[in-house]
Order: structure tokens, then sequence, then C-alpha cells
């Protein structure tokens, strides 16, 4: 018979406190030995500020930003997946000028989205300042749902409402010498936090090629389960890339110019060789910290083999067809 | 003890030199080394804690460059100081 004789140091695993608890009690060891160098309204924010987390995700700036018009499911775009919950997309956010972590959201809903221009610009015959709301009645929407591949290897199934970028180029009438579309993103210095970093080249910039922002993929959500688009989300207005790694996919769009020049992009100043102009989805092509092999679903944290083109290929693989040269999947 | 206070204060002096007298301590490591602020951000924020980033370690990066050895001057002087007056 095997004999266990608990150590003095051991306890039964249910007397473990958990480990969220443990990690909240480390960062409050952190915050007793900074308080003595904060201010004590710094040290409020600190204990506190996490409380504004508690919130309704869903809250709109202006409050009275109305409910989107109705928009049809195209069906052409089946995701072959569920599609995840509606608080997952809302409240696990990449957004680099409202932080780091995932839950930016309390910070991004003091942004206001209303009223918002797009000036469409640059390489174009009709150029011109759009209020969106005007743009929405003028194109019309339609709701797609698209899978999402975040470069850190994880994902969600989201049902986006807007409209093809392609759409919005027709009013404005692209030159023949246009060959790139550059996407400019708002700066919100009073609710943007991340502004604050003056060294580093805002404001958010993103691009394709104009080949890929004409593709039918390429979408300007305007909305999110059928609601208008949250700040967190890149509201009011954002583009979606579905074949890309999600960082190409700007959020908050103020400006598209189409150009000659290929735009240099927010991330690839800061880490280029991380994080390139292409960024197409590729499960042989490993991130320097993330295999990019399979990917795990929020929401259910089942880990699914990645797809190449993120299993759009059918659409896009021919836009690369003579572009083996280029690093198009960093 | 002193001796380190006396190579920070240089280290202000150089970096007065260097940086400007407004110029920010983060942009001072962007310059030396781009990625590695976002890189210090992201393991500040999603392992610790986001108010850690925000209220203490943004602050001391939006700071003068020149501020922060030289508040450590300080530290390492008031120490050799105790330390003078224990031994004493």
């Amino acid at each position: 018979m095997r004999i266990h004789r608990r150590r003095g140091w051991e306890i039964p695993e249910r007397e473990a406190t958990p480990e969220h608890l443990s990690l909240n009690r480390r960062a409050l060891m952190v915050a007793a030995g900074a308080g003595v160098m904060l201010s004590p309204a710094a040290q409020a924010q600190w204990f506190f500020g996490r409380s504004s987390a508690s919130g309704d995700p869903w809250t709109r700036n202006p409050p009275d930003l109305p409910d989107l018009p109705p928009a049809m499911r195209n069906t052409r775009y089946q995701p072959g997946r569920d599609i995840s919950s509606e608080r997952e997309p809302v409240t696990y956010n990449n957004y680099y000028e409202f932080g780091s972590n995932k839950d930016v959201w309390p910070s991004a809903l003091k942004m206001r989205t209303r009223p918002w221009t797009i000036k469409v610009d640059g390489m174009v015959e009709q150029p011109g300042e759009f209020d969106l709301d005007d743009l929405i009645r003028r194109i019309g929407l339609e709701e797609r749902v698209y899978r999402l591949r975040c470069v850190e290897a994880w994902a969600m199934t989201v049902p986006w409402t807007g409209f093809p970028l392609s759409r919005l180029l027709e009013i404005v009438h692209p030159l023949a010498s246009a060959k790139y579309v550059h996407f400019e993103t708002a700066q919100k210095p009073e609710a943007m936090i991340g502004l604050r970093q003056s060294w580093y080249p805002w404001p958010y910039v993103e691009g394709c090629t104009i080949e890929e922002a004409g593709n039918e993929l390429t979408f300007m959500p305007i909305g999110v389960y059928g609601k208008p688009l949250p700040a967190q989300n890149g509201g009011p207005f954002r583009v979606v890339f579905p074949w890309k790694y999600g960082f190409k996919s700007g959020k908050s769009v103020t400006r598209i110019t189409l150009t000659d020049q290929r735009p240099k992009t927010f991330w690839e100043t800061l880490q280029g060789s991380e994080y390139g102009f292409w960024a197409n989805v590729n499960p042989e092509v490993p991130h320097p910290r993330w295999s990019q092999a399979t990917e795990r679903l929020i929401g259910s944290n089942e880990r699914v083999p990645t797809r190449i083109f993120n299993g759009y290929g059918e659409f896009v693989a021919s836009l690369y067809a003579n572009l083996q040269s280029e690093r198009l999947w960093t | 003890m002193k001796w380190a206070g006396w190579a920070m204060v240089g280290l202000a002096a150089l970096l007065l030199v260097l940086n400007g007298f407004s110029g920010p301590l983060g942009a001072l490591i962007f310059a030396l080394d781009a990625p590695f602020l976002n890189t210090f951000q992201a393991g500040v924020q999603r392992h610790l804690s986001p108010e850690l980033w925000n209220v203490l370690i943004l602050p001391i990066l939006e700071s003068p460059s020149w501020l922060l050895p030289l508040v450590i001057a300080a530290l390492f002087f008031v120490l050799a100081r105790r330390k003078a007056r224990g031994t004493g």
C-alpha cells in the first residue's frame, strides 16, 4: 500500500488560492509599492479604475446613436464554424491606441463615434469628405459573417454589417495610376491614452494594394451583430481583410488615400520584421512568438488547424500569383 | 554608493545633451530599440496590470530622459549619507 505523508508546506488543492485572485494580489503588492510614488488621484485610479469594466460594452457614444438600418445577410461567404457569442468580440480586443491589454473597451467607449466623416482623396477623380450616415444611406448595407484571425493565434467568427470597399471606390473613381490604398485612423487624445506615447508614428496607418482593396471580400463594417460598431471594435467605421491577420484591418478609419506609393504601416515602423505589409494568414509561416499552425477559438478555447488565407484562398489567392518574391506571409 | 550617484548624474548630463531638455525617455528608448517598448508594454499590461503601465510607467517614459537618472542619483546620495551615519 502506498502511504502518502503530507509535508508541512503541502495543502489540499481545494485550499489553494485561485490563480486569478493570486494574480490580483500580486498586482496589489506592486500597487502598494508604487503607491508611495503616486498622487492621491493616481492611487485612486490605480485601485478603482478597473471597476469601470463592469459596464455595458454595447454602450453607445453618443447615447442617442440610432439603430442600424436593416441589412440582409450575404450567404455567399460561409464561415464554416459557429458565430462567436455576442460578448466575446466586444470585450476581447486589440486596439493599441487604448492599450495593449484585451479589455480596453471601457476606455474605448469614451470615444464619441458621431459625427464621423471620412475623407477620400489622393489619386481619384472625385475626392470628397463623406458623412458616415450619408454614406450608409447612399451605398446600403449587408451583413457578412467572416472568420477573424489574429496574428496572436486566436480567432473569432463575427457578423459584420457594412459595405464592400469597392462600392466606395466606385463613388470616387480611382485613377489608373493609383496602386495602393492608405488607411488613416482616428486620433482622439481625450480617450486614447496610447497617443501620449509621442515617439510612435501616429496616426495608425494601414495599407493594401488597389487590387486587394477592390477584392470582393474587402469590407467596411459600420456594425456588428446588427448593432452600431462599438469603438473597441473599430467603430464607427473600419476595414476588414478576412484573409489577413487582424492588425491589417485598421479601426476607426477617418481617411482613405489612393496613391502610387506603398504605405509604410504603423507596425512596419515599430516592428517590421514581425508585422509586414502583406500579412496573409499561413499556417506554415510562424511568427517569432506564435506558431500559426493552429488557432484558439475565443469562447470555447478549442484549438483548430489554421487554413491558408484563413480559408479564403478561392477569393484571394490569385491576387498574389505574381508576387512570390514578396514577404506575403509576414 | 556615492560613486553610483555621481555616475547617474553623469548619465543625466549626457542624456540632457543627447536628447535635449524636454526629449522624453520613451523617445530615446524608441530611437535605440524600436520594438522594445511595445513588447514591454504588452508584457506589463497583459500579465501584470494595465494601470501599472498607464499610471506609473507611461508618465516616467513621458518625462525628460535626464530626470530618471537624476532621481536615482538622489536616492544613491541619500543611501550613501545614511550608510555614512550608520557606520560613523
